[in-house]
């Protein structure tokens, strides 16, 4: 009451908030249609393409299977649209030290039975923490920098979030999942860059990073320190130099750019696409499915996902733009950049323009932790635009 | 932008962080979020840039490349052409086998599923893993074309490979020829053998048509004449996933075409003498002491009207099915491991014409002939045979003390008398330097120190030494003193009997004998015959291509004086002082021919320090008035030449003639 009584404006956004009472119809009538539209575009498009993409595969169609997981992911996605992210902002704790606690899980798991690190069977579900994970970091790092708004110049505050950040993302590193890790890191620069971070902080964190590469890749090696195992480095630098080892770290970006530049204007078709077909792209269901779908569908059909995924971004950012406070605007912030960045990552390496590195193609490599997280996201999304304030700056 | 933002920041009252603040967008966050908004517009037109670049601008490329991948081209191996001896006698021929392929794009992708897969093959074919990586390496850069590594595997080996197609993929097998030798070491070092070809000889062949699944010549006529011997490969198509497995069955493309049949001069009758011939001088040597280390040797048999190589033998030898199929390593180190080589004499190399020996007494006739061309002896001059020869303080030796004696020209030939020679070399030493360096010059004229032609390679091309050749060998700045580079006279008396540097093949000296046969022409050493399409039962071959005989080249020697040394060959084996006449006086048929018994420095195999052993030759051609085969033998360490060489060469002429001799004694030189 107090609030009111100084700032007329502020107890108008309390009287707005009450009005938001999110009954369905309220819902219905406040939800940004044209992201629903395009994200049943990006799933229903997914999902027949990928039909396509695995129906030579030994194991037949993974559609069945991918549906499944969509309505999962819907029905997971309808009920992030009744949390008000507030709640997420409050238990940002919990949330953050369970999600460690599993990852460790995970990791340990993995070591006792030295088997890979990054999934926990649940019986009819290999559950990917590392893949939920990605919106929880952003939920957690997006309430730790909004509660320090007013003190985001001070390089604590960013400093601060990095020390957040970089414990899950070392985790992830070690798993190792390398192109999950890259994800967190691009979701942390998001966060820092919505949140107001001062742009020659973010000059020194970039150059940072950047020496860090470099010194992965190139300087710790010729000193004789091996972060990386050398197939990983290989497959991060092999793209700049894709016919040096055509038979070894190479061979998967050479097919794929065969994949992609055969299918041509119209593509190849279901049958006719031989490189996914004879199986001569690999992991052409999940980590190459774009170049797989861009050999069966041609370069109209790459391009219609293509601007579908655009139509996300674009109105993820309106939603950036138009959030009630802080703590939405760096959320969606930070999703909308994610997923811009696995988009990137992941069509860019199949056409020999970025490192190979395991990250999915959203709502169409198989997998359900992928397509799981990703609706949980776009519902927040949601979650966060029918809670936005009335207009007031257009 | 910063400014504005401080001021839009200054409307706000601070407030409670724990209340919801009054949000507004700031201008500074409405920047942040154009900036993200600019970045995704960049990052999908990067995205869109390449799409388009791929897909359209370079879409047939890559469509081609796709289709590289899945159609597979195989090679259907041409059946290798026969070689045949001069009457139709099938050398080589081929019988059916199977070969291994490895498809490096097939093959598992990580190196260590890799080497899983090549030791489970090595397993199954016996085929040595190591040997398979090496290949893989040096392939390298193709995945899309085929590494033999093994040919000749068994029904067995087949049936267990196809049976477990899925545990090895990018193996193939495919059908193919291995040659078959019915004689089996005879004349190998004369037919060579055929092997993989090696990625290096793929890169410089394949404009002409090689694939590097090829098997190729590699030695001897095999490799002479193998483009007249592979044939042409077939081609046809088979469509294959990634695994190398075949989608539905190949198609032919084109039909191979098997290569021609090679007939040879060779006379496999009389080559097989040749051979027999070899091991009895080498035995008869052995009985002697000076031949004691006799352990190699080489035979030639030649046509002296047109240069037809009738025989060629050469010992050690070998084996050339030990190259075929399944390669036995143990086996195959006398002829491709140096050592091991060593140790067994070197059996891969062609004596006939790829090992040189100083001549010795053989080489006489060409010191004659030079001396009558230079004008410095008429046949009938009477010079003193002595036990020894002094000039400048130095005495020179007569093979035997026991004679003191003016003789002639053809007698000293027929005596193998060396002070005889010796006087000569003395004369062309004394020669003046206008008229050049006579001795060195005829017997390059008769094809000395110079390739013969011969269609076999490689060839030695032996030494004839010439001041200019000395002052070349020992330069001053190396540090050689004046004494190495000149030229003194003990040389040219040395050379005269062919001995000091002078340096020969058998090929050559039977060149030379052939010319003292013929007339004085020099004719052209050759092994191949012509090319031919093997007829069936009722049709007759037919001839592709003649090489036979080059036009023979006139020497430019005297025919008188030609005639000189031919009376002195045929005394030296029919004259009671010929040096040949134990061997060859009795002999039906009129053979003139020369001793040589040739001393060099060698060093034994296992010894440290070399000794002076004596090399056994023997010369020679018959009948003697229509001379049709010449003969040359040489027995390495076999002691004097009518000890070793004379008899071996006798064995020849008794095939070719198919008449005996009674051998009486052995004479000496």
């Amino acid at each position: 009451m107090a609030i009111e009584a100084v700032d007329t404006r502020a107890r108008g956004l309390r009287n707005r908030r009450e009005a938001e009472v999110v009954g369905l119809g309220g819902v219905l009538r406040r939800l940004d249609w044209i992201l629903l539209l395009a994200l049943a575009g990006v799933v229903g498009y997914g999902l027949w393409a990928i039909d396509g993409i695995t129906r030579h595969d030994p194991g037949g169609s993974a559609a069945p299977r991918q549906g499944l997981y969509a309505a999962v992911g819907v029905l997971l996605f309808i009920a992030a649209l009744f949390v008000d992210p507030d709640t997420y902002r409050r238990f940002r704790r919990p949330i953050y030290f369970g999600t460690l606690g599993i990852m460790v899980f995970v990791l340990a798991a993995g070591a006792a039975t030295r088997g890979s690190h990054r999934w926990i069977n649940l019986g009819f579900f290999t559950f990917q923490p590392s893949e939920f994970g990605k919106v929880l970091f952003v939920l957690v790092l997006a309430g730790f920098l909004a509660d320090r708004a007013r003190s985001i110049s001070a390089p604590e505050v960013p400093l601060g979030a990095l020390g957040y950040g970089l414990v899950p993302i070392a985790l992830v590193f070690v798993q190792p999942d390398i192109g999950t890790a890259l994800v967190y890191t691009a979701a942390l620069a998001a966060v820092l860059f919505v949140a107001g971070v001062r742009w020659s902080h973010l000059v020194v964190l970039i150059t940072l990073t950047v020496v860090f590469a470099l010194a992965v890749l190139w300087l710790l090696p010729a000193a004789g320190v091996n972060v990386l195992k050398p197939y990983q480095a290989a497959r991060l630098t092999g793209f700049t130099h894709p016919s040096t080892d055509p038979q070894g770290a190479t061979y998967n970006l050479r097919q794929s750019i065969t994949a992609v530049g055969a299918g041509g204007l119209r593509g190849r078709g279901i049958v006719g696409a031989t490189q996914t077909r004879l199986n001569y792209l690999p992991e052409h269901a999940t980590d190459f499915a774009f170049a797989s779908l861009a050999e069966e569908h041609g370069f109209f059909g790459a391009s219609i996902l293509l601007l579908l995924y655009l139509l996300v971004v674009w109105r993820a950012l309106k939603i950036v733009a138009g959030a009630r406070d802080l703590y939405c605007a760096i959320v969606a912030g930070g999703i909308a950049f994610m997923f811009l960045f696995q988009v990137f990552v992941n069509s860019a390496m199949t056409m020999g323009i970025a490192p190979i590195t395991g990250i999915p193609l959203p709502f169409v490599s198989v997998g359900g932790s992928s397509m799981i997280t990703n609706f949980l996201a776009i519902g927040i999304l949601q979650a966060i635009y029918l809670r936005r304030p009335a207009r007031r700056f257009s | 932008m910063a400014s504005s933002g401080v001021g839009a920041r200054g409307r706000f009252l601070p407030g409670d962080p724990r209340t919801s603040e009054p949000y507004r967008l700031t201008p500074q966050t409405a920047l942040r979020v154009a900036v993200l908004a600019f970045l995704a517009l960049g990052v999908f037109a990067v995205l869109f840039l390449r799409l388009w670049a791929l897909q359209v601008l370079s879409g047939d490329r890559y469509l081609a490349q796709a289709n590289d991948n899945r159609v597979r081209t195989l090679y259907l191996e041409a059946q290798r052409g026969p070689i045949l001896d001069r009457n139709g006698k099938v050398l080589v021929e081929n019988v059916p086998g199977t070969r291994l392929e490895l498809w490096p794009a097939d093959l598992p992708k990580t190196w260590k599923a890799q080497l899983t897969e090549l030791q489970a093959i090595s397993k199954v074919t016996g085929t040595s893993v190591s040997g398979m990586v090496a290949q893989l390496k040096e392939h390298g850069s193709d995945p899309l074309t085929p590494i033999v590594v093994q040919r000749g595997l068994r029904q067995d080996q087949i049936d267990y490979l196809e049976e477990r197609a899925a545990q090895f993929p990018g193996v193939q097998t495919q059908d193919s020829f291995l040659r078959k030798y019915p004689y089996q070491s005879l004349a190998a070092q004369v037919l060579g053998y055929v092997g993989q070809i090696s990625e290096q000889e793929y890169k410089q062949k394949k404009k002409a048509g090689y694939q590097p699944t090829d098997s190729i010549g590699q030695a001897g006529v095999e490799s002479e004449y193998d483009t007249y011997l592979r044939g042409k490969n077939g081609t046809a198509q088979l469509t294959v996933d990634s695994l190398g497995r075949p989608k539905g069955p190949a198609t032919l493309v084109t039909q191979a075409s098997p290569g021609e049949a090679l007939r040879l001069t060779l006379n496999i009758g009389l080559q097989r003498a040749a051979e027999q011939a070899l091991r009895y001088g080498i035995s008869l040597a052995h009985t002697g002491i000076e031949g004691k280390y006799a352990d190699g040797g080489a035979i030639v048999a030649m046509d002296p009207r047109n240069g037809a190589i009738l025989a060629m033998a050469s010992y050690p030898t070998y084996q050339p099915s030990i190259y075929v199929g399944h390669a036995d390593a143990q086996k195959l180190a006398p002829l491709i491991d140096l050592k091991a080589a060593a140790a067994a004499n070197y059996p891969g190399i062609n004596r006939a014409i790829d090992a040189t020996y100083p001549p010795g007494s053989v080489f006489k006739p060409v010191t004659a002939l030079a001396a009558m061309q230079a004008g410095i002896v008429h046949p009938f001059d009477q010079i003193l045979c002595s036990p020894d020869f002094k000039d400048h303080g130095q005495t020179f030796l007569n093979w035997t003390p026991l004679i003191d004696q003016w003789i002639d020209l053809p007698t000293a030939l027929a005596m193998s008398c060396d002070t005889y020679f010796y006087e000569l070399g003395k004369r062309f030493y004394d020669l003046p330097a206008y008229q050049g360096h006579q001795l060195q010059g005829w017997a390059t004229r008769f094809g000395l120190g110079e390739l013969t032609g011969v269609d076999l390679s490689p060839e030695a091309k032996g030494l004839i030494p010439t001041p200019e050749y000395l002052r070349q060998r020992y330069p001053a700045s190396k540090g050689y003193g004046v004494l190495d580079r000149t030229w003194k006279p003990g040389y040219s008396i040395q050379m005269a009997i062919g001995q000091g540097q002078v340096l020969v093949t058998p090929l050559q000296m039977t060149r030379l004998y052939a010319m003292i046969a013929n007339g004085g022409k020099l004719v052209t050493p050759h092994l191949a015959d012509d090319v031919e399409l093997t007829g069936s039962n009722s049709q007759p071959a037919r001839v592709l291509r003649r090489f036979g005989a080059q036009p023979a080249q006139p020497s430019g020697v005297d025919p008188t004086a030609l005639r000189y040394v031919q009376q002195g060959l045929e005394e030296a084996t029919h004259a009671s002082f010929g040096t040949g006449v134990g061997v060859f006086g009795s002999f039906p048929v009129n053979i003139a021919g020369k001793t040589g018994s040739a001393e060099k420095n060698v060093t034994l195999p296992g010894d440290r320090y070399p000794q002076n052993l004596t090399q056994s030759w023997w010369c020679g051609y018959g009948p003697y008035l229509s001379p049709t085969i010449t003969v040359c033998a040489v027995i390495e360490n076999g002691g004097h030449g009518g000890t070793a060489a004379a008899p071996a060469a006798l064995r020849v002429f008794e095939q070719y003639f198919k008449k005996t001799a009674n051998v009486t004694q052995h004479a000496s030189d």
